[in-house]
């Protein structure tokens, strides 16, 4: 196992000023690349991460100081380095987003194929890093459908879709009310689009601001004016203005309220200072949410992924205990003795059942191992000519050696 | 098929449906949507038995009567429960009707009286029309309690617990709004066919008047609770309260009157 390593230089140990510094893209990875190595790398805002087998740490340490700039030496203190089990550990850990700044997000995993691409198409993986990839691909499926680590958003334009998808439904028949132009109204307007929100309007001070948005997500801009009068069409309201008072006011949703005959309205404020008085809550059939009342809800589905995570932890561990065994049987010696145990067992599985004299059977038995034996003899020498773990690879899938194991990388 | 069979599997249909409230699979909705088929089938076989027996609608106890109320009432809530937004709705529905079985399966005899002359017709359609009625305000009240549950766990941002994946309110809403009508309806052609079939057969209003009031009240409960959606748009959670104490009245009103008036119909009440 001990032939998989790592070097991890994420936002736990290094500073900002050095995770933006190092990118390590698959052109630099194959310049340092000799005969029977691989390398892999992935860059996010988080993180920096390089795999390799069959290189030296210090070429690989060289590499990310030349990039970044950096002394190596810094380099060697401001990144985690795993070896081994760890590293499959590792690797699967954050392609599950078990080691993501934001537990148990998802974002990590496209980021992670997309790097794997790029690695494909630079031709810097082979064997061990594409079985690797592909079953950090697969832990984290299983962790997505076996544990509900990924069943509660934990970000603030997610939880008023769930909100509001609690009251209505299905949103692509909701009107969706944007006040503001900002960067989080922005967010939260596109956040409502991708999850189904087809009838959008953009209320802000400045016209043009609306308009620039409204144009940018294919909804409607309207005047700030008319705030009152949108608030009776609008069922779900998402507010985030920098107004230093609060520009929906009980007596706006109150006559809202009459007029749209107590048809229920969602309204999320997540400007601070708040944008809608406290007491338009009270109005009947207005939910009113703001930032503190949707950070509850996040700590809380926050405390929900924690739990899952434990389960997801096993997943990793259950996953790198296999990826492991496949990882040790890549030896030209342990895959001779797998090709020969095979044969005693079709040996054996012929004999079952043979209604003959025991003499006889030993017979047939020597007759048959001796045929096998020569059939493999091609393979073995093949395997003792050709060591490396590619051919092994080839051998093991030929002849089915790992039949809980058998799924096929694309590389 | 006795009433026990019906009552086991409308219990183990419940059990499953709660079951389904925490544990969203869709096998495991596709074998209850068969149970409740089944359960309803069973319930109607043992209905139709006590029918054949008695040769009259077998309504001729309160016992009876709930006895069909509640078939009504499962017939009722099938389409809803072969949705899959709404099929949760039986997770609440369904220990309620298993209880009321178990309390009257007992007392469920065929042929205990035979109670009819003349106007034969009238009376049943009557009953048929009464019963239908109560078995919509039945679906109305489950539905109002799981609107409040729901609100309640919206209200405060309890999203993450598993009990909170109920339909959205607004679909609640519309449930409530359409089984409010459809139970008014229902209850204002039993009311009127009750009238003609009482002065058809000479039944005194005396005899008959704690009941008429009764029905009369429930009539008006129901009846605000449609005019205040429509005239000041009572929708939502004042919806759902106004059910919920009418339904509560009904059931007071079920028992406290067939306890104080055993014989204000003439007959036993239905």
């Amino acid at each position: 196992m001990e032939r998989i390593f790592c070097i991890s230089i994420n936002h736990r140990n290094a500073p900002v000023d050095i995770r933006e510094r190092i990118r390590v893209e698959p052109a630099e990875l194959k310049g340092i690349l000799g005969k029977d190595s691989e390398a892999f790398a992935i860059n996010t805002c988080n993180r920096t991460e390089v795999y390799w087998t069959g290189l030296e740490v210090e070429t690989v340490c060289f590499l990310l100081g030349r990039l970044s700039g950096c002394e190596e030496s810094s380099i060697r203190g401001a990144c985690e380095f795993f070896a081994g089990e760890e590293t499959i550990r590792h690797l699967f850990m954050v392609a599950s987003g078990l080691d993501s700044l934001v537990l148990g997000e998802t974002q990590i995993l496209g980021q992670m194929k997309d790097a794997y691409r790029q690695a494909l198409a630079a031709g810097t993986t082979d064997t061990i890093l594409n079985k690797a990839l592909h079953r950090a691909f697969r832990a984290a499926k299983r962790i997505r459908t076996e544990t509900g680590i990924g069943t509660y958003s934990v970000s603030v334009a997610s939880q008023a879709v769930e909100l509001a998808e609690h009251i209505f439904g299905d949103i692509g028949g909701s009107t969706v009310l944007v006040v503001g132009a900002g960067d989080m109204a922005d967010i939260a307007a596109r956040r409502l689009r991708d999850r189904g929100a087809r009838h959008l309007r953009i209320v802000n001070r400045t016209h043009a601001a609306a308009c620039r948005l409204a144009d940018d997500l294919g909804g409607i801009a309207c005047t700030f004016e008319n705030l009152a009068d949108e608030l009776v069409t609008s069922d779900i309201v998402i507010s985030s203005t920098g107004s230093v008072r609060p520009i929906i006011t009980r007596d706006m949703v109150a006559t809202a309220m009459k007029l749209r005959k107590n048809r229920p309205i969602i309204i999320i404020d997540i400007a601070v200072p708040r944008d809608v008085e406290e007491s338009a809550g009270k109005c009947y059939n207005c939910y009113l949410y703001d930032i503190d009342a949707l950070k509850a809800i996040v700590d809380r589905h926050f405390a929900h992924r924690e739990t899952e995570a434990k389960k997801a932890f096993s997943i990793v561990e259950e996953e790198s205990v296999k990826f492991g065994k496949w990882l040790d049987s890549l030896s030209a010696q342990s895959t001779i003795r797998d090709l020969f145990a095979l044969m005693d067992a079709h040996v054996a599985e012929q004999l079952r059942g043979q209604s003959i004299p025991q003499e006889e059977k030993a017979v047939l038995e020597r007759h048959l191992k001796s045929s096998y034996k020569r059939l493999l003899h091609r393979p073995v020498s093949f395997l003792k000519e050709h060591p490396g773990v590619r051919y092994i690879e080839y051998v093991r899938r030929v002849f089915k050696l790992d039949e809980d194991y058998t799924d096929r990388h694309k590389g | 098929m006795s009433i026990t069979a019906a009552f086991i599997l409308y219990t183990l249909t419940g059990l499953g449906f709660i079951t389904y409230l925490f544990v969203r699979a869709d096998a495991l909705l596709l074998a209850l949507k068969i149970l409740y088929g089944l359960s309803i089938a069973a319930h109607a076989l043992s209905f139709s038995t006590l029918w054949r027996a008695s040769g009259q609608l077998p309504v001729a106890t309160p016992m009876e009567a709930l006895n069909m109320l509640i078939l009504f009432s499962s017939v009722a809530f099938m389409p809803l429960v072969f949705k899959r937004k709404t099929a949760i709705l039986a997770a609440f529905f369904l220990p309620a009707a298993s209880i009321v079985l178990a309390f009257i399966a007992p007392s469920l005899q065929a042929g205990t009286e035979v109670l009819l002359g003349p106007h034969r017709t009238w009376y049943v359609l009557h009953t048929l029309s009464v019963i239908a009625g109560e078995a919509f305000f039945v679906v109305a009240a489950i539905v109002s309690v799981v609107y409040l549950i729901h609100e309640r766990i919206i209200q405060k941002g309890s999203i993450h617990l598993r009990l909170s994946r109920l339909p959205p309110l607004t679909l609640l809403d519309g449930i409530l709004y359409g089984s409010l009508a459809l139970g008014f309806f229902s209850i204002t052609a039993g009311m009127i066919l009750g009238g003609l079939w009482a002065s058809a057969v000479g039944i005194a209003l005396a005899s008959i008047a704690p009941k008429v009031l009764a029905g009369a009240l429930m009539w008006l409960v129901f009846g605000l609770s449609l005019h205040q959606r429509f005239a000041l748009g009572w929708k939502g959670r004042r919806t759902a309260i106004i059910t919920l104490l009418g339904f509560i009245l009904m059931v007071l009103l079920f028992v406290g009157i067939n306890a104080a008036f055993p014989e204000s119909h003439g007959i036993r009440l239905i």
